[in-house]
Formats: C-alpha cells, structure tokens, sequence
C-alpha cells in the first residue's frame, strides 16, 4: 500500500492551516472591529468559496494560475511553478477552508468585552499587544474551533485540488484524490484502508490537539 | 499554540525537504481518459519493464484532462476518450504525432442480482425499469454515443425522465455495479466487472468513438510519448487493449 497521499495530505492541510491562520485573524478581526464601506461586500466575498461548487471553483482558480493566467504569467516570468505542484494543492485547500476560520474566528471577536480591550489600552498598552494578550485568549476557543475545522477542511478537500493541482500519483494525489482514484479502479479494498487510515489519523491528531489546547489555554 | 505553530513549520520544513530527492530514471506522465483505466493499470508495468521508462498514469474524464493540459499540466501524452477532444487542443499538442489507437464499444449493461431482463434497447422502456444510468452526454463521449444510441433506437424522448448521469464512464458503471439503477450504457472496456452483465449495442447506432492519442507540446522529452502510444498500437499493447473490449485500428 501506497502511503505517499497520506504523508502529502498531511503536509498540505498543514500548511494550509498556517495560511488560513495567517491570512484569516486579521481578516476576522478586521471584520469584527471595524466598520468601513465595503464591509457587507468583503464578508459576501469571505463565504463564497463555500457558495460556488469546489471543481467550478478550481476551474476559476486554475484560469488565474495556470501558464496563460493573469496570476501563472507573472509567476512563470519569476520562474515559480504554481499549478500542478503541492503547493497548489495548499492554495486550493486554503481558498476552501478559509471561510470556516474566518467565520468562526470572527464570531469569537465579536463575543469578547471591548471594556476589557479598553482597560488595557488605558493601562498604557499598544493595540497590537492588546490583541495578542487580551482578545486573542479571550477568543481563542473559538480561534481554536475555526482552526480544528479549517484544518479538516484541508485535508478532505477534493473538488478545488483535482482541478488546480491534478491527481498526479506521487506528486499531487492527496488522500481524498487517491480513494476516489481507488474506488474508480474497483480497489475496494485498498480505498477502504485508506480511508480507515485516514480517518483513524485525523481522529487521533485532533485528540492530542485537543489535550494540548487544554494544556496551554 | 505557539508549540503547534512551530511543531507544524517543522513538519512542513521537512516534508519539502523529502520531495526533492526524485528517481532520475527516464519518466512519463500519461493523462489517460477513465475509460482506458483498468487496460492501463495493466500496460503500465509491461512498458516500464521493456523500455526502462517510469510512468505516472493520471486518470480522470476527457473534458477536465484536456481543460488541465490547455492550462499547463505537466503531461506528457494524452490518450482521449474522443478525438475531438485532441483537436480542440491545437495549441497544446504536437500534430504529427496524433495517433488513432482504438475504437471504442457501448454495452447496455445491469446488476447480476436485478431479476428484470434487459436485453435490448426497447427494455428500457419497460416499468420495471425505474432508472438508467448514461455517462453525462454534454461532456462524455461514451454519453454522446448512449444518447446517439438511443436516440437511433427512437427511445430517447420517453426514456429522458428515467436517466441519471454519471460524471464519467467508471462513475455510470458504479451505478449499475451497486443496483442503484436497474440498466445503464457504459463502455465495453469497462463492463468486465464481477456484479455487472452486458449485452452489446449495435456500433451502426451511434456515431464511431475513435479514440485519438497525441504528445503534449511541453513535454520534455516527447520521443518517450511516442514510444508510448507506438508501445499501445504495437504488438505488445493491442492484444491488452483487445482484451479489455476495444476495436483497434486496422480491425473496423
């Protein structure tokens, strides 16, 4: 049994994760502090992704980033290949899970007590430490559940990854790419483990996740 | 938190690492439609072995392979379930070495364990019959001849509000495999699987599904694409390929 798209799923809705949670706090907290024109518009744009079905969604995104897209030109010209690698996979599990962070994180902002923040800005603290020590730990159960969905997001991803990434055998065949294969082929068995596997892995990584949280929060 | 952000980098970190170390034997990437799954699966091996060539095969429908390799996938031959599908790729493939390698055959086929007899097209017909599974005929060339097919046997019109469409010729045989429908039309090719039993369609009712092969303009090494579909067309791949229900050239 092949475990290479267990290994590759792995490392893609890793740092996929990373992406989203890089890209979605300031996204979320933005959309929960801030007013500004445009806002009701930039939160319709956040949950599309979850609107457009995920092969026509890919389909888009391969457009941009394939060699004749706006986006693909501009990293052929850098000599950075995009499509049809790994790390479009990580593009394509990203621009899938995004919305599930950014909601939920969002939703944990929006929760927290703004005298709190207010407190500590008065006590003399900046705005960016505010974030970090007061509305990021208050919020961070929530921060936690967006992350944990995301990141499964991630790793279940199939129609966005079969188009912007392919279902290359040993290159870009993630787990869920590979079972569909498998189950094209009539490998019942074969598609069966895998999937048991896959799951069986999942479940024990978002325990010990679980227990770490609790440690740390 | 900031323990798993690290503990994940880390992962991420090492992970590029292992990918880079690549196997430098000479190696091809063959984007094959769905219907050549099984018959692939089993030259693979055979070719590898003969010319010393490592090959990635990448399975998939016709119309998304195409779409993939307009836009730059890393493919070095493409084998389509259609030839129309090839020249719609001008840009993309290298003319000269466009290559007919095999006709394909539709079968109506239904679950061993249904007890409703479908023997011809009119069957379908039949109340008994609930639903009938094609390949989408707006994208599957093995769909486009069941609805030529049907439309030849004039049952098309009355048997539309009972057909279900499969994305693909593999995904309309699961239809049938797992009883979910009474009957469906699928590719000879793939028909031979243990729960399913077939009767072939006449050819003359549908318009001929010429199967055409072509090397990726982008390949890097296109002499290797070449050998591949001669390696198909040759005295090695074509008793395969007759095995698994096709027609090949020089034999229609």
């Amino acid at each position: 049994m092949d475990f290479f798209p267990l290994w590759l799923s792995l490392k893609v809705s890793v740092a996929a994760t990373i992406l989203t949670l890089a890209t979605g706090l300031p996204i979320a907290w933005v959309l929960a502090r801030k007013r500004f024109t445009g806002r009701d518009v930039a939160e319709a744009l956040v949950v599309l992704p979850l609107v457009l079905p995920p092969t026509v969604l890919g389909y888009y995104l391969l457009v941009l980033i394939g060699r004749q897209g706006v986006i693909g030109r501009v990293l052929d010209a850098t000599g950075i290949e995009l499509a049809f690698t790994w790390r479009a996979a990580v593009l394509a599990a990203w621009v899938g899970s995004s919305a599930l962070f950014i909601k939920a994180a969002q939703a944990g902002f929006e929760a927290v007590d703004r005298r709190l923040e207010q407190a500590a800005r008065t006590l003399g603290r900046s705005g960016w430490s505010v974030f970090w020590s007061i509305t990021l730990p208050l919020a961070s159960r929530a921060v936690m559940a967006g992350t944990v969905l995301a990141f499964c997001r991630a790793l279940g991803d199939f129609g966005i990854t079969l188009m912007v990434a392919g279902s290359i055998p040993g290159l870009t065949q993630t787990t869920p790419l590979a079972i569909y294969d498998l189950v094209q082929s009539n490998h019942m068995a074969e598609a069966n483990a895998l999937s048991l596997i896959a799951v069986a892995t999942v479940a024990l990584l978002l325990m010990g996740l679980g227990r770490l949280a609790r440690l740390r929060f | 938190m900031r323990r798993v952000v690290f503990l994940a980098l880390g992962l991420v970190l090492a992970a590029g690492s292992g990918a880079r170390a690549q196997p430098v034997a000479p190696a091809i990437t063959v984007y094959a439609a769905s219907d050549l799954d099984m018959a692939f699966r089993e030259i693979k091996p055979i070719f590898e072995k003969a010319t010393g060539t490592r090959v990635t095969l990448v399975m998939g429908s016709t119309g998304n392979l195409a779409k993939q390799i307009e836009h730059g996938a890393p493919a070095d031959v493409f084998f389509a379930a259609n030839a129309s599908f090839v020249d719609d790729l001008q840009g993309a493939v290298i003319p000269q070495t466009r290559a007919l390698y095999a006709q394909g055959r539709i079968v109506l086929a239904t679950p061993t364990k249904s007890t409703v007899v479908v023997r011809e097209l009119a069957d379908l017909l039949k109340p008994e019959v609930r639903r009938v599974a094609i390949a989408n005929p707006a994208h599957a060339p093995y769909g486009r001849a069941a609805q030529e097919a049907l439309e030849s046997a004039g049952v098309w019109e009355r048997l539309k509000p009972k057909l279900v469409y499969g994305e693909n010729i593999r995904h309309t045989l699961q239809f049938v495999e797992t009883g979910a429908v009474e009957a469906g039309i699928v590719a000879l090719s793939v028909a031979g699987v243990p729960d399913v039993r077939y009767v072939p369609i006449d050819p003359k009712l549908h318009k001929p599904l010429n199967q055409v092969a072509a090397v990726v303009k982008r390949s890097a090494r296109p002499e290797l694409g070449v050998a591949f579909i001669q390696f198909l067309n040759g005295p090695e791949g074509r008793p395969i390929m007759k095995r698994y229900g096709f027609f090949l050239p020089g034999e229609f």
